[in-house]
């Protein structure tokens, strides 16, 4: 969906369409729900000049780093340069991917390259923090996949470091937290549009092993770290993390226990991660969000769900919708708004819409306005964010004295940054993930202590 | 040849020195700020700078005889463009496109005449007129501005002023974005209203020749 400049198409209805559009909405919404839509980027902005290209190297090419480099040959401003995995099957897929790439061994090659400013990390958790520590002494803006690391220990080195590194920015893997789509429902959620929030409740249901095959013993244990104990946070660590950290922002607080509970059901290949996990967390008064993953059964799949005293809200993939409840304030906008029905329930389909015109009537807005992943956008943001991080530091150092560290960082905490999960946001949800994981293991319920969220 | 050394190096220190008795060199600060103002049939909009880089070599006693400053006053100010920034991306590009960014990535000022403004010297403070030229997109426009000249704290001044200019003059089309429903205009005039901080520099400019290291 394209808004162009002419606006007749959309004026362009008879009094007839607009009464049996608006009697048809008005109906709908005494049933249901309302659709809620983010604002669709104007034309001039989805084919948005491109300032400077970033030069990038991305570091590990397994399935997720593969989905990096394709993701960021779809980006304009991106220009990779290097990717780099020890392996060499997935070195050569994700070279593949990026053919004009150099492809390397040793991530510290990628590190000494003086032309590259920006470095995505995608190996291994356990192998986060050398490399991270490493890219950040070495003056590079990094993006570090969530969860940071798999111990406590770990990820604090790494926020300590990223804490430290003031001239570059720290992206955490936190796609979610760069997604317009949360971020148009994020001042709804918190403004109180739901009424009293009551609960929350989030799954993850994806049929398949987790296990990836190879004839050599030593490279299987290699390849299947996400199996191993000492190795993996498990399904909360490595996939609840994402969902938990959108419920923590949404509910604007930090978690204060998790009760978990985890079985191997389907995959008992001597694994020592369960493939099935449930979890309550619980939030300030008595909020408590129930979250439940599984790789046995792909049965509905991904989504999140905020349930309030006036309405629920529902939250999948790109897009999300408003379950009024029938004593619920009238809004307004919502007769106007795209229904859409689930199993029994009438939704609202709430993707605000640039033109609010387009949002009503009767002509339907097929698509939502953002349809990239949540990873497009992260990385849109990391580059355009470093990008603003490297000239801005330029700029101040051409300008005034750049050791004046104090007006330095004034300055640089007041460029202006797309939506990104920062450092901060990263450790927080990494400590979430860990623990949440170290829950479902032991079968019990952990209380979060403050100093677990503090780097002294 | 060693006494001719000497005597090369007193006299050129010794040229500069009379020049430099009396002028004193500030250089730029953080803290600084430019703003442009500008309007549109949708809604009036601003960009900001906080990087301003140059330097000002101006008499000491500038405050208290500014017919002598307005003779010896030095100027020369850059700002980069892309330091000029609104709050959405879109605005940005669009911006930076109309100001020719990519060949142009600077804007520059260059002090041509300073004119005191009768009383206008005030305590710590004077005022001017000041005449300069304004390059913006690779144009070069003289242009006259008032512009107050402060002295605050210890070794720093602050110079601040208004004008305003078109865009056109500089060969800058307003834009016109295709924005929602219908077209953007944006208006010829912008407001330019800056705020310069600057310190002393210090070392650059010898308070006399017993000062100098000469080898």
């Amino acid at each position: 969906m394209k808004n162009q400049a002419t606006p007749q198409p959309e004026q362009d209805f008879n009094r007839r369409d607009f009464l049996r559009g608006s009697s048809l909405a008005t109906i709908m919404a005494m049933l249901g729900g309302v659709e809620l839509r983010a604002q669709a980027p104007d034309a001039k902005e989805e084919e948005k000049e491109v300032g400077a290209t970033v030069k990038c190297g991305v570091i590990g090419l397994g399935a997720r780093g593969r989905e990096i480099v394709s993701t960021l040959g779809r980006l304009k401003q991106a220009e990779i340069s290097a990717v780099c995995d020890k392996y060499p099957a997935f070195m050569k897929r994700g070279a593949n991917l990026a053919p004009k790439a150099k492809a390397l061994e040793d991530y510290r090659k990628i590190l000494d390259d003086k032309e590259i400013t920006s470095v995505l990390i995608a190996t291994p958790t356990h192998q986060h923090k050398d490399i991270v520590k490493e890219a950040l002494q070495a003056g590079k803006h990094v993006y570090c996949e969530a969860p940071l690391a798999h111990t406590m220990e770990d990820a604090r080195a790494i926020a300590q470091a990223a804490r430290a590194a003031t001239k570059q920015i720290f992206q955490a893997g936190l796609q979610m937290r760069s997604d317009p789509q949360r971020h148009f429902l994020l001042p709804f959620i918190r403004s109180g549009a739901l009424g009293n929030i009551a609960m929350a409740r989030a799954q993850w249901h994806k049929k398949q092993s987790w296990r990836t095959p190879s004839p050599n013993p030593e490279r299987e244990r290699e390849l299947n770290w996400r199996l191993r104990g000492e190795t993996s946070t498990g399904i909360m660590g490595e996939i609840g993390i994402h969902q938990l950290d959108m419920a923590s922002l949404f509910l604007n607080a930090r978690p204060i226990s998790v009760t978990g509970f985890g079985s191997v059901i389907h995959w008992n290949d001597g694994r020592e991660v369960p493939d099935t996990v449930q979890t309550i967390i619980e939030y300030p008064g008595g909020v408590r969000l129930i979250f439940h993953a599984t790789l046995a059964n792909s049965f509905d799949s991904d989504y999140e769900i905020y349930y309030g005293s006036d309405a629920a809200v529902m939250l999948r993939e790109n897009k999300a919708w408003m379950f009024k409840e029938v004593d619920s304030p009238l809004l307004g906008w919502e007769v106007y708004a795209r229904k859409d029905t689930f199993y029994k329930e009438t939704g609202i389909a709430l993707v605000a819409n640039a033109t609010k015109l387009l949002a009503q009537g009767d002509k339907p807005v097929e698509e939502a306005p953002f349809t990239n992943t949540p990873l497009y956008y992260a990385l849109e943001a990391f580059l355009t964010n470093s990008n603003e991080m490297t000239t801005g530091v330029q700029d101040f150092k051409d300008s005034f004295n750049i050791n004046d560290t104090k007006a330095l960082e004034k300055y640089l905490s007041e460029l202006q940054m797309q939506p990104y999960a920062t450092w901060q946001d990263g450790y927080g949800a990494t400590v979430v993930g860990i623990k949440a994981n170290e829950a479902v293991i032991k079968g019990q319920k952990i209380t979060f202590q403050n100093d677990w969220f503090e780097l002294g | 040849m060693r006494f001719q050394k000497w005597a090369i190096a007193t006299a050129l220190f010794a040229a500069v020195a009379v020049f430099a008795a009396d002028t004193v060199r500030f250089e730029s600060r953080p803290g600084s700020k430019v703003k442009v103002d500008g309007t549109s049939t949708v809604h009036d909009w601003t960009v900001e700078s906080q990087i301003v880089k140059g330097t000002m070599e101006v008499p000491a006693d500038f405050t208290s005889n500014p017919a002598a400053a307005a003779k010896n006053t030095k100027v020369e100010v850059t700002i980069p463009v892309r330091s000029l920034k609104s709050g959405k991306t879109a605005m940005n590009n669009i911006m930076w496109e109309a100001m020719k960014m990519k060949d142009h990535p600077n804007i520059e000022y260059k002090l041509l005449e300073l004119t005191p403004k009768s009383g206008g010297a005030q305590g710590s403070s004077a005022q001017f007129d000041a005449k300069g030229t304004l390059t913006v997109a690779g144009v070069t426009r003289t242009n006259t501005m008032p512009v107050t000249i402060e002295q605050v704290g210890d070794g720093k001044a602050k110079a601040t002023g208004t004008t305003t200019v078109k865009m056109t003059d500089f060969g800058i089309k307003p834009p016109a974005p295709t924005v929602g429903l219908g077209f953007i205009k944006t208006g010829d005039d912008v407001k330019i209203a800056f705020e310069w901080r600057a310190e002393k520099a210090a070392g650059v400019v010898p308070a006399g020749p017993t000062d100098l290291k000469v080898q």
